[in-house]
């Protein structure tokens, strides 16, 4: 019945243990970087009462229903669904502000991701972080799992944990299944890296031992660009745009190199060579 | 203040360190959601042939070996 579109659209769901890593900067971002690579997507809002998935894509003034209403039948998909006017392909559903989170209920979660499914290339939902309420719902239809984190013991050991509950909560898992599951390391300060004082990539992934999707430089740029309300694939020339475009081009399957972990010394200044 | 007399100590594999252990000792007992569960089972079978003053349930894990430790705590004045 999903397939009435012809589509069969990959559910991605972007996810933390600990807060405030990233999660909807990086669902902003990979969201707008397949879509510009002409791919038709969009990106949900599911932690219900603390949405910020909407300034960091600059659409909140133009939310009027949100995705509880979608459930509740107060309104259409299609209403509630915000079509980005800058990026072509881009499509957004907001969270609902309530307080209530146990607003979602899974038969209505399906059922919408369901007809997303057969509409879009890709869907990609921000979780809420942690393993409350709305994580359940967030992860139970998804094809692959991006886990984001930062090289934080705090937020790795968060991250464990998300992980070892994923496929618990999942629709693929209890058919037989696994969901894929890639980690995307954030903040990243590569001075501090190299002087031993954060946390290797290595060990990161030695740790949770899952592959690696997206290194993410720490950048004071990713903060003028969430101000903005401009995600920050949408600049050129930024290493950090270029990291999240990297994400989206594995997603699709192309083979990015990960320069960074080849040469750990100077990975900043590789970089800015390579793309200045 | 982890800095030894001849080589500092860096404070990233300080934090591996940390991690491996906590994870190694939450990871296993997350594995098992009905752990409180299985105790209270536990306790009710050894306590049809002895009596029981507690039983402990250790879980720890690393890359390749999982394992569970079941302690099984004796009340000592019935074994007189």
């Amino acid at each position: 019945m999903e397939q009435k579109e012809g589509k069969m659209g990959k559910v991605v769901t972007i996810t933390s243990g600990k807060g405030g890593v990233g999660k909807s900067t990086t669902t902003a971002n990979v969201a707008t970087a397949l879509a510009m690579g002409g791919k038709k997507v969009i990106a949900i809002d599911f932690d219900i009462g603390l949405r910020n998935l909407d300034m960091i894509l600059g659409l909140e003034n133009r939310i009027v229903y949100d995705v509880v209403d979608v459930m509740e039948k107060r309104c259409n998909l299609s209403q509630a669904i915000i079509k980005d006017k800058r990026t072509k392909g881009l499509h957004f559903l907001p969270a609902s502000q309530t307080k209530d989170k146990s607003v979602l209920n899974k038969a209505k979660v399906e059922e919408l991701v369901n007809r997303l499914i057969g509409e879009f290339d890709y869907i990609l939902i921000d979780s809420p972080a942690g393993i409350e309420n709305g994580f359940e719902h967030a992860i139970w239809q998804a094809d692959l799992a991006l886990i984001v984190t930062t090289p934080d013991i705090s937020a790795v050991r968060d991250a464990d944990r998300v992980i070892g509950i994923i496929d618990a909560k999942s629709k693929k898992a209890q058919e037989g299944g696994e969901v894929e599951k890639f980690i995307v390391i954030n903040r990243i300060k590569p001075e501090l890296m190299e002087r031993g004082d954060m946390l290797s990539v290595e060990d990161v992934l030695h740790i949770l031992s899952l592959p690696l999707i997206g290194l993410i430089p720490d950048d004071e740029a990713i903060v003028k660009a969430t101000n903005l309300g401009e995600p920050i694939v949408l600049q050129d020339k930024s290493v950090v745009g270029i990291a999240f475009k990297n994400i989206a081009h594995r997603l699709e399957g192309i083979d990015v190199p990960f320069t960074e972990l080849r040469r750990k010394e100077g990975f900043f200044s590789k970089l800015k060579r390579l793309f200045r | 203040m982890l800095v030894g007399i001849f080589k500092k100590k860096r404070s990233a594999s300080v934090a591996k360190n940390r991690l491996m252990m906590m994870l190694a000792y939450e990871r296993a007992s997350t594995k098992i959601e009905r752990l409180d569960e299985m105790k209270q089972e536990l306790i009710e079978v050894v306590r049809k042939y002895v009596k029981v003053k507690d039983v402990e349930i250790k879980t720890s894990s690393n890359q390749n070996l999982e394992t569970l430790e079941v302690e099984i705590i004796l009340d000592q004045s019935t074994l007189r």
